[in-house]
């Protein structure tokens, strides 16, 4: 696009070959000095590729829907009541449960770099570790939920929790309304990764096919 | 230190992308930083506010114009390096010789 | 060298920077503090916008490594974390919406007694 030659004086189409000659060139230095195990790197990408994501969250979330008790000991000790649905380990070690009621509404951000709960989430979606979510969540919270299309009353009080520290947060999102005697697995289905970052609300079953 | 990494409260940047239907990679290039990264990480070198810190001493006008695993790999790449386990001359030779046979 | 066969087990197990270590806290649930208008060339986890703002302690996390010292190979100097809740109004002026709160994680050594 024309005026933006200034910001942009390269050529694309050359970046991510030279990116990718860069990294095979580090990968091969690595392996050659026995630094790092290729096949290690290959079951890593698996893992939060395939393996680990928000499904799991879902999974929690679902849990606590349906189960008042579960609910309360996920708000109270985070960390053991994820641990028991088996969502343990790096970049979860330490989780804190916040809520979202009808005067309440939790928004996680990591200004400082992109710290995320992995073992719930999996690795971040991209804007979430981008300058214009980390530059604005905490300035302008009503803004950037309105880039998601979520519109708040002003009576609702938002919280942005800026992941400063080695604590993860999960937001635990409003249970919709006409999902009563829904299972545990037809609510965790209306559960969508932003709902539990806070940046949207979780599907209700008139939009299930959405996102 | 007071770094470009600092970004909250800043104007400017634009409106947030929230497709969700973005993939968590976006090229092979991306997984392997990734992947190398948490991988180095074991060989007990570094401790993970060192490596914080190796990414926001980036250059600022670097940082602001380069994607988030761009940070990852110059974040690994200078703590591979200050650690003495790979040189500069030795990644820059490296390269060198797989873009000759590329070609 | 991590190796395949350990991946799984590694990552399940993770590694919190949580410390064992007995430290009183210098601060608790309820009480005022100010964020230290602290500039290291270090590495810090106080961000910018906060320096200097006054906020009320939401709860107390725990002993946590401290990551300025961490980062600079001089020790864990173990420490509490809290969630400190600031008003917006305090952070960005009276212009900003009123109701809405931010929440940071800061260590002892980022906070002042007000």
């Amino acid at each position: 696009m024309p005026g933006d030659d200034h910001l942009h004086n390269h050529d694309h189409s050359d970046v991510p070959s030279d990116l990718a000659l860069r990294v095979k060139a580090l990968e091969s230095l690595l392996v050659e000095k026995g630094l790092v195990d290729p096949e290690a790197l290959n079951v890593l990408i698996d893992t939060y590729e395939t393996k680990v994501g928000p499904r799991n969250g879902a999974k929690v979330v679902a849990r606590a829907w349906s189960d008042p008790a579960y609910k309360a000991r996920l708000l109270s000790k985070g960390g053991k009541a994820i641990a028991e649905l088996g969502f343990t380990g790096r970049q979860g070690e330490d989780m804190i449960v916040v809520e979202n009621t009808d005067t309440t509404h939790n928004m996680v951000v990591c200004t400082l770099c992109s710290c995320y709960p992995w073992p719930v989430l999996g690795l971040p979606p991209v804007w979430y570790k981008a300058a214009p979510y980390r530059s604005r969540a905490v300035r302008d919270p009503r803004g950037v939920l309105a880039d998601f299309g979520v519109t708040l009353p002003d009576s609702v009080e938002v919280r942005v929790w800026d992941s400063t520290a080695e604590l993860r947060y999960l937001v635990l999102p409003q249970r919709p309304p006409g999902t009563d005697g829904m299972s545990e697995n037809e609510l965790a289905a209306l559960v969508t990764r932003d709902s539990m970052i806070g940046t949207g609300l979780a599907k209700t079953p008139s939009t299930k096919g959405s996102t | 230190m007071n770094g470009a990494h600092d970004l909250g409260g800043m104007d400017g940047f634009g409106p947030v992308d929230p497709d969700p239907d973005q993939p968590v990679f976006h090229a092979e290039w991306e997984r392997r930083v990734f992947a190398m990264t948490v991988a180095s990480g074991f060989l007990g070198r570094w401790n993970i506010d060192m490596s914080r810190h190796a990414r926001e001493r980036m250059d600022p006008v670097e940082y602001l114009s380069t994607s988030y695993y761009e940070h990852w790999l110059h974040g690994l790449e200078t703590l591979l390096v200050e650690q003495g386990l790979i040189t500069s001359d030795e990644l820059a030779a490296r390269k060198a010789k797989l873009s000759a046979e590329a070609r | 060298m991590l190796k395949a066969a350990d991946v799984e087990q590694t990552l399940r197990k993770g590694g919190s920077a949580r410390v064992d270590d007995d430290v009183a806290p210098k601060f608790k649930p309820g009480q005022r503090v100010v964020a230290r208008n602290l500039n290291p060339l270090g590495h810090t986890r106080v961000p910018r916008y906060i320096r200097g703002r006054s906020g009320t302690v939401d709860r107390d996390h725990g002993v946590f490594v401290f990551p300025d010292t961490n980062a600079a190979g001089t020790g864990k100097s173990p420490q509490h974390v809290y969630s400190v809740r600031f008003e917006a109004s305090e952070v960005w002026g009276a212009e900003t919406g009123a109701k809405d709160a931010i929440y940071i994680d800061l260590w002892d050594d980022y906070l002042d007694p007000v």
